[in-house]
């Protein structure tokens, strides 16, 4: 319980700051839904590059991949 | 607590912990209010992959007691802040962040905050530092670290975009970030019309404002579903890697301007690399190194070299360089020799100034390589006070002394016109003399082919 009301304290996010968000993420569905469907339509003609760093992308150096998978495994 | 005495000037904000020195090494006490959430994280192996991918500085747990917990983190080699960094490492800064919340939310987890200065340079790349940045998601709320993202990243970003890198030194007198309404006043009116701008600025500034004096705001409740959040990070990180700036010019020419004969230009770099490699240094610090060519010539093996330049276009190149090459030790720093950045924020030791940091990373050398006209006719700064300057930075000193006759010397005194007579003291003996009381010069030759000296200097104990 403590917790959470210390981190109130930590800094103030903005009431602005929040209520934008709703409006912010609205925006951005609409542009990635429309650059999505041009990435479609692009890609059915082949004119697309393939995306080398996007958001999920991590990147591992290739010596260190090979003993993670056999951990992992 | 007696760790508490040594804790970091710059680490009291968040009270889930604080950054403290042990004997030279920097190590971070995380406080009981945030078990809870570093016990959650490691069950759910948070850190690891952040770790193999470079994303996170990596840490071991020292010490675990019901009163704190100690991490030790890898020990950075110098700390470089925004106000420090050109554009593109700006933005490689800014993506890291963005990356680090979608990677935190996709396990249940989200950023606490989003400030500029939990990342830092480490080894050619953008890396995380606050380790302790991380807290449990709250189902179907709002990012609270929205803003301070926007006045961290969003804005400088997008207004050195649209007026030049030189803006991102406004940092320095924004300790937390840019505010949203200097920022949707400083943009051109025709950003309304991008959604992205229009949403993230230009709205956001006018709901802060309206909402500035309300004191109530638990009174509202705001829902924001984790996959409308999770457009909202991927939208801005597209929109930031799309970002660039206008003024690029052509680069790769630098080398082409200077009054150099080829043959010169290959003496000054093998005599340099003999100096240094005779003594195996492994830190340098260019002082006005441009791209980074000469250390780049360096055949020794290095450390790391930082190399601090005025130009952000030189810098900016030379980030290019180490991105494309992968080099992990090439630290380019956008520094101005006659105005280094200060100490700001909580009695000016939150973020300490450029010169106490390089002193501490302690380079092994400095190069001054046609810096010094600049310095003294340009910078109208004396030798004695550039000397001790050079002095307090390094034991050794590799220092280039263009002569009078230099044609870029005369190019600046000519600048000078009736007052040229007032820098009758640029010359030779006089330099000699200066650097005397602070350094014994160690070697001394003349470049062929040009009007210019290289010493090797030593300071005096």
């Amino acid at each position: 319980m403590g917790y959470f009301s210390m981190m109130f304290l930590y800094f103030d996010p903005g009431l602005g700051a929040m209520l934008v968000q709703a409006i912010v993420a609205a925006a951005a569905g609409i542009i990635l839904f429309s650059k999505n469907l041009m990435y479609k339509v692009k890609s059915f003609f082949g004119l697309t590059k393939p995306q080398e760093d996007g958001i999920d992308a991590m990147e591992f150096e290739q010596d260190e991949k090979q003993p993670n998978e056999e951990q992992s495994s | 607590m007696k760790s508490k005495a040594h804790r970091h000037e710059a680490s009291f904000r968040d009270p889930s912990g604080f950054i403290f020195e042990d004997g030279g090494t920097v190590k971070r006490a995380i406080n009981p209010i945030y078990f809870p959430v570093y016990q959650a994280l490691c069950d759910n192996d948070f850190f690891a992959p952040l770790f193999k991918a470079k994303m996170l500085i990596p840490h071991v747990e020292e010490e675990q007691t019901p009163e704190r917990i100690v991490l030790k983190p890898d020990q950075l080699d110098l700390m470089t802040y925004p106000y420090e960094w050109s554009f593109d490492q700006f933005k490689q800064a800014a993506l890291l962040t963005l990356k680090l919340q979608n990677y935190a939310l996709e396990r249940g987890f989200s950023l606490k905050d989003a400030s500029a200065y939990n990342v830092t340079f480490q080894k050619g790349r953008a890396i995380f530092i606050d380790t302790l940045s991380f807290d449990f998601y709250q189902k179907d709320q709002p990012w609270r670290a929205y803003k301070q993202f926007v006045m961290h990243f969003l804005s400088p970003l997008v207004l050195a975009h649209y007026h030049g890198a030189e803006v991102l030194k406004m940092m320095q007198n924004h300790i937390d970030g840019i505010p949203v309404s200097l920022v949707a006043s400083l943009l051109p009116k025709r950003t309304k019309l991008s959604p992205t701008l229009y949403t993230n600025i230009h709205l956001l500034a006018k709901l802060e404002a309206k909402h500035n004096d309300e004191y109530k705001p638990k009174s509202r409740k705001m829902h924001l579903s984790k996959k409308a959040l999770s457009n909202m990070i991927r939208s801005l990180y597209d929109y930031i890697d799309g970002l660039e700036l206008k003024q690029q010019t052509e680069w790769g020419d630098y080398y082409n301007k200077t009054n150099y004969q080829p043959e010169a230009f290959i003496f000054k770099k093998q005599q340099i690399d003999h100096w240094i490699s005779q003594r195996a240094l492994k830190k340098v610090l260019d002082v006005g190194g441009n791209d980074g060519t000469f250390v780049r010539a360096l055949s020794e093996d290095l450390d790391l070299a930082v190399v601090a330049d005025i130009d952000h276009n030189a810098v900016a190149l030379n980030y290019a360089q180490v991105k494309a090459n992968k080099e992990d030790n090439i630290l380019p720093l956008w520094f101005d020799v006659a105005q280094p950045s200060p100490g700001i924020g909580w009695v000016n030791q939150e973020r300490s100034p450029i010169l106490n940091r390089l002193s501490k990373w302690g380079p092994e050398v400095v190069l001054a390589l046609a810096v010094i006209h600049h310095m003294t006719l340009s910078g109208n700064v004396p030798f004695e006070d550039s000397a001790r300057f050079f002095a307090g930075l390094s034991p050794l000193l590799i220092i280039e002394f263009p002569k009078r006759k230099d044609s870029w010397v005369d190019s600046l005194l000519q600048r000078k016109r009736e007052f040229i007579n007032h820098f009758d003291h640029y010359h030779q003996e006089n330099f000699e003399s200066a650097f005397a009381q602070y350094f014994e010069t160690l070697e001394q030759v003349e470049i062929p082919g040009s009007k210019r000296i290289l010493y090797l200097m030593k300071t005096r104990s």
